[in-house]
């Protein structure tokens, strides 16, 4: 750290993934209802023009734990990555997130995105987010956003007030919610756990 | 003469309240331990209590181990090498030596009523480890308003500084808290009264002049039920070789409907170019929202000190209290900041704002770091985040660090954050209009910065924006 001398700070991780000049890495994760989770992963991008595009959802509504810790390290230029998760908590689940992007002094032109959105559902689960930008090269685009909230009460009024039930409005809210993170294939199977979430 | 030399000499230039005022001054042995601390007592004459209150605050310092969490590439701090008070000699019949008079007008700080026109502003001039004199106190004790030194408020409102003194910032909360409450010298105390509004802003100005010495500044804010009061901050030290150390704690209670807005501009020295010298600027600020409808603002400009190490934060205890953060720090040459705030939403329908603009330039290393609680009573607790970082030049680092805990159904927490640098195609722009490239960086960081700037007091928000320019001089191309 420190004067521009820039050292990698996670030199003693070895990353899970790495990905070369031009390769194309996406990965989707689902943590369904009951289970409890640490999903590590350092993703090392080594090659210019290499992309990253990572998509997460968790469901929780029990005494769940799940972690998830992501560090995406740019090292080269023009590279590309993207990371989008969402999830419910509910019960007394407690859900962490901390992800990390690092650009390294040589990852110039590079593109990097990241966000975590929750919704708390119950008043004994916990969400705890720390989404982080370690910044060292200058020609770059980042952001992160993140979110803690609920479901919004305005829109479940106008839904009820057409006759749609409650437990109904309410999970056709945390599909839309999570409709960016579901993985083509899986919807049917999501939608389940997801209404189970408001029976 | 080389290129090198002409750079740095420029650079050195530019900070102008580097000089030194030669100013005969008492100072205590070098080094800390119990004696010391009593000595410090003894001079100030205080009662035991306060004696008792800094030597458990010693121990509790001598077990607690140096903070190393923050994105900072920190030197090792011989706190046995330090002077912890050093107070320039009263003269036999005068009230301020002119020597000091001549310091703070060449600051550009009235020491004299009279020489205010415009814009009046009470303040509490502080040089090395004792306040020189306090500004329109009659004036304000006409309210009811208490304004004056923290000593005197000591010697003058007992009841009153022993209620509120740590009971924001208790001594043992961090490190150079603990430090701060053991060894501190002099800073404001200010209490407003209910429901009074008070008049003027008020102001501490804090200067730094003897070498090797530390300053450790302790500032109290009351504002009672229904009051308001706007407290504005500065502080300037000579160029030296040698890193000096500030450490200082600021506590603010806003009771019931009160309001408070505490705004800083912080140009303590920060370093030369190659990072020799400048201040190591470690603080502990924090308000509590006591009482229902309690507002507390801060707002702070920071492009001095070599090392920042700072989290203005609020304790929204009462229901529907409110509170708001908005920082912009500029880090040059080989500066490096940490800061950025803390909100802990307790009582219901809280509401808190962060907006934090951090620029870096030169070889600097900038960081956000935050921290947005909602408990478990929190309903209805509102937060919003918005944390940019910009970059100039390829040798500089900008990072966030913001942490987001939730544990409450009803609240709402929202946090985003950007980096980018200055386009090439708005300097471009400038450019063809004539404008040269620096003053085209200057005008584009202002412009980046104004939402902060439109915060602060008139006074200051000139000054700042002035700053801003200076601070980023020499670091384009």
């Amino acid at each position: 750290m420190g004067h521009g001398k820039y050292i990698d700070p996670f030199v003693n991780t070895a990353p899970t993934h790495t990905v070369a000049a031009g390769e194309v890495l996406n990965l989707d994760f689902v943590v369904l209802p009951g289970e409890s989770r640490d999903i590590d992963l350092r993703i090392d991008l080594i090659g210019p023009g290499a992309e990253v595009h990572l998509r997460g959802l968790y469901l929780c509504n029990a005494d769940e734990r799940v972690n998830f810790r992501i560090l995406v390290h740019h090292r080269a230029p023009g590279c590309h990555s993207t990371q989008l998760f969402n999830g419910l908590a509910g019960g007394s689940a407690q859900v962490g997130f901390r992800g990390v992007i690092v650009m390294a002094p040589d990852a110039q032109q590079t593109e990097a995105y990241q966000e975590n959105h929750n919704i708390l559902l119950s008043d004994d689960a916990r969400v705890e987010t720390l989404p982080q930008l370690e910044i060292y090269a200058d020609d770059v685009k980042c952001s992160h956003g993140a979110t803690i909230g609920r479901l919004d009460e305005a829109a479940l009024f106008y839904m009820r007030s057409r006759g749609i039930p409650e437990t109904e409005a309410r999970a056709l809210q945390a599909l839309s919610f999570l409709s960016g993170v579901i993985p083509s294939g899986r919807e049917s199977e999501i939608e389940l756990a997801v209404r189970s979430l408001f029976r | 003469m080389s290129d090198d030399k002409v750079i740095r000499e420029f650079t050195q230039g530019e900070y102008k309240e580097g000089f030194v005022t030669d100013v005969e001054q008492e100072f205590v042995p070098k080094g800390l331990n119990e004696d010391i601390i009593r000595m410090i007592s003894a001079r100030k004459e205080e009662p035991q209590w306060l004696l008792d209150f800094r030597l458990d605050a010693f121990r509790k310092w001598q077990n607690m181990p140096m903070p190393d969490w923050a994105h900072l590439d920190m030197p090792p701090i011989d706190f046995q090498d330090i002077i912890y008070f050093a107070a320039p000699k009263k003269p036999t019949n005068k009230e301020i030596d002119p020597k000091l008079q001549e310091t703070f007008e060449k600051l550009g700080i009235p020491l004299h009523e009279r020489d205010v026109l415009a814009g009046v502003v009470a303040v509490d001039a502080v040089f090395d480890s004792v306040s020189v004199t306090t500004t329109f106190r009659k004036t304000l004790a006409e309210k009811g308003i208490i304004f004056c030194s923290f000593s005197e408020a000591v010697k003058e409102h007992p009841d009153l500084v022993r209620k509120y003194l740590a009971s924001v910032v208790p001594s043992s909360d961090n490190f150079f808290a603990a430090l701060n409450s053991a060894v501190f010298s002099d800073g404001s105390f200010c209490y407003i009264p209910k429901g009074v509004r008070c008049p003027m802003d008020l102001s501490s100005y804090f200067r730094i002049n003897a070498r090797g010495t530390g300053q450790f500044e302790r500032t109290l804010i009351v504002a009672d039920e229904g009051s308001y009061v706007s407290y504005m901050e500065g502080c300037t030290a000579p160029m030296r070789d040698e890193q000096q150390l500030h450490a200082a704690v600021v506590e603010i209670v806003v009771e019931k409907d009160a309001d408070v807005k505490y705004s800083t501009v912080q140009n303590w020295y920060p370093g030369d170019a190659d990072g020799r010298g400048g201040i190591l600027n470690l603080v502990t600020k924090r308000g509590i929202c006591k009482g229902t409808g309690s507002h507390l603002s801060w707002t702070q400009v920071e492009t001095g000190s070599a090392i920042t190490w700072k989290y203005p934060s609020t304790i929204l205890k009462g229901d529907n209290s409110s509170s708001e953060f908005y920082s912009v720090a500029v880090t040059n040459n080989m500066q490096q900041a940490d800061t950025g705030t803390k909100m802990i939403h307790l009582g219901r329908d809280t509401k808190s704002r962060i907006v934090s603009k951090g620029i870096s330039a030169g070889r600097s290393q900038n960081s956000y770091r935050g921290l947005v609680r909602m408990g478990q009573g929190a309903d209805g607790a509102r937060n919003y985040s918005q944390c940019d970082s910009l970059l100039i030049g390829s040798k500089c680092g900008a990072h966030t660090f913001p942490d987001i805990k939730s544990a409450n159904t009803s609240a709402i927490v929202e946090h985003e954050a950007t980096t980018s640098k200055i386009s090439e195609d708005q300097l471009f722009y400038c450019g063809q209009r004539g404008i040269p490239e620096e003053d085209a960086v200057g005008l584009i960081v202002n412009g980046y910065a104004r939402e902060v700037l439109s915060r602060l007091p008139m006074e200051f928000a000139v000054e700042a924006q002035k700053l801003l320019q200076v601070s980023l001089e020499g670091s384009v191309g």
